[in-house]
């Protein structure tokens, strides 16, 4: 019985996988935004990210 | 005048009373018993003797277990049918703590005698042995039977405390025995040892349903309380063929991941390399040339390759669809640290990074580009390279991880079930205090 439900549970894990690989899914945390106007071609600096107020760091020991 | 022969004397039916107390006793093993007891009187009879003789004589508690099969219960056990016979009660003491266990007598006329034990709802069905184990006395003592090892589990002296009905043996109350108890579960070897004379049998674990079931007995049987010495773990067997199923699959994942290897485009459509000035004030950002992704919906990889040196550059990117206005907003920091101290030399971070955009659809493309820097650091040079449908190699381990959750917690639930087991025998995993 729990042969039967981890192969199905290992099935579906691995079909998933196929599709995420096929798909390009990816763990990186990205910002979706719809209907970018065609003007940032010509003044990039009019689009903000919203990433801009990240807080860097500065790192070293 | 001759008499003639004497004609043989008419056969009497002889009804059995207690010799102590007059009451009626019911004889069920048909002659085969040794020791009969008086449920009235509690006299241990000699079942031998044509006048019942009284071996021994013992008082009962008054709140005395009676037996949860009451003597004369047929059922049938492995096809064959037995009566209930005997019943007695056992008793070893282990840390000073006393703990006992029934054992039911069951006699089929043509099968001979078959025991049950009880402890605490757990139930083995046990027979003599015919053959002598051979037992291992190196290291953890083992016996071999059949073919199988067994584990010693315990050794204790074994009292008798209550006895009714029939038995095969001079049975005594108080009388008492060796008990050495070897388990490969379902199944357990038991010696038992009275001087000289030594007694194998061999248990093997029943539910207490199925004992229900075999005698017919009404409401239910006593809830199993614990894991006991040979009882079958639920999920041994199970946890192995959860393992032979996860290398299935992790072989499966092996050729999957080599498939897509060879399937992926992984092939880049653009490169650039650019000039940061953090000095210089003024709009940073720009976008690049266009670019084409082909194919079908796939992610995007853009690796930004820096020349910095104790230092840091953070880059705004959006991914943008010349065609549908889509973007995809994601920064990226890129940072490389190094130098000596008391431990020795030491680096943090990396001069490179890539990250994958998932699922992105075909189309033209072009990327916006917002670098910063802290001002000072001058000039940073670095590199965009984008390629089209890479191989993420972190969601094969991110599904070998979730393959092996199960298969581990099946484990560690079979190893737990494993430690109580053990915890009472006299090799428990942990040995508390300083007991030897």
């Amino acid at each position: 019985m729990m042969r039967s439900l981890y192969l199905v549970y290992g099935a579906v894990v691995m079909a998933v996988l196929g599709v995420a690989q096929f798909q390009g899914w990816s763990l990186a945390r990205m910002n979706e935004v719809k209907n970018v106007p065609r003007s940032i071609r010509d003044n990039p600096g009019a689009y903000r990210s919203i990433y801009s107020s990240y807080h860097h760091y500065t790192g070293g020991k | 005048m001759s008499a003639g022969p004497t004609p043989p004397a008419k056969p009497q039916v002889k009804a059995l009373n207690c010799p102590g107390c007059g009451a009626a006793l019911t004889a069920r093993s048909l002659g085969n018993a040794v020791t009969i007891v008086c449920d009235s009187c509690h006299s241990i009879l000699d079942a031998k003797d044509p006048n019942l003789q009284i071996l021994q004589r013992f008082k009962v508690a008054t709140d005395e277990a009676r037996p949860l099969i009451p003597l004369g219960t047929r059922g049938k056990i492995r096809g064959t049918d037995y009566e209930v016979i005997g019943f007695q009660r056992r008793t070893i003491h282990v840390d000073g703590l006393p703990y006992s266990w029934h054992e039911y007598v069951l006699f089929n006329p043509y099968k001979g005698f078959r025991y049950l034990t009880e402890y605490n709802g757990h139930w083995n069905d046990v027979s003599i042995l015919k053959a002598l184990p051979e037992v291992h006395r190196f290291g953890t003592p083992t016996v071999s039977y059949l073919g199988e090892t067994y584990k010693h589990f315990q050794t204790a002296q074994a009292g008798t405390s209550f006895v009714l009905g029939e038995f095969p043996w001079q049975v005594r109350v108080s009388e008492s025995a060796v008990v050495t108890d070897y388990v490969s579960p379902p199944r357990v070897l038991s010696s038992e040892q009275t001087g000289n004379e030594v007694t194998w049998s061999m248990g093997e674990y029943i539910t207490g349903k199925d004992i229900w079931r075999a005698f017919r007995l009404s409401g239910s049987p006593p809830d199993a309380v614990g894991v006991y010495e040979n009882q079958p773990s639920p999920m041994g067997a199970q946890t192995k063929a959860i393992w032979v199923a996860f290398a299935g699959f992790l072989l499966l994942v092996v050729v999957m991941m080599i498939g897509f290897d060879i399937i992926a485009n992984n092939k880049q459509v653009f490169t650039g390399s650019y000039r940061y000035d953090s000095n210089q004030r003024g709009e940073a950002s720009f976008v690049t040339d266009e670019f084409d992704l082909t194919g079908h919906t796939s992610n995007v990889e853009v690796k930004t390759t820096t020349d910095v040196n104790n230092r840091w550059i953070y880059l705004n990117y959006a991914l943008i669809s010349e065609d549908t206005g889509k973007a995809w907003d994601f920064g990226r920091e890129v940072s490389y640290y190094h130098g000596y101290d008391s431990d020795g030399s030491w680096t943090e971070g990396g001069q490179n990074d890539s990250v994958a955009v998932p699922s992105v659809p075909a189309g033209r493309y072009y990327l916006r580009v917002e670098p910063e820097g802290d001002p000072g650091y001058g000039v940073t040079y670095y590199t965009i390279t984008v390629k089209r449908d890479v191989p993420q190699y972190s969601l094969y381990g991110l599904a070998l991880l979730a393959l092996l959750i199960p298969a581990v917690l099946l484990t560690w639930r079979t190893l737990s079930f494993e430690h109580l087991r053990w915890a009472e025998s006299d090799h428990p995993p942990i040995k508390w205090g300083n007991d030897e």
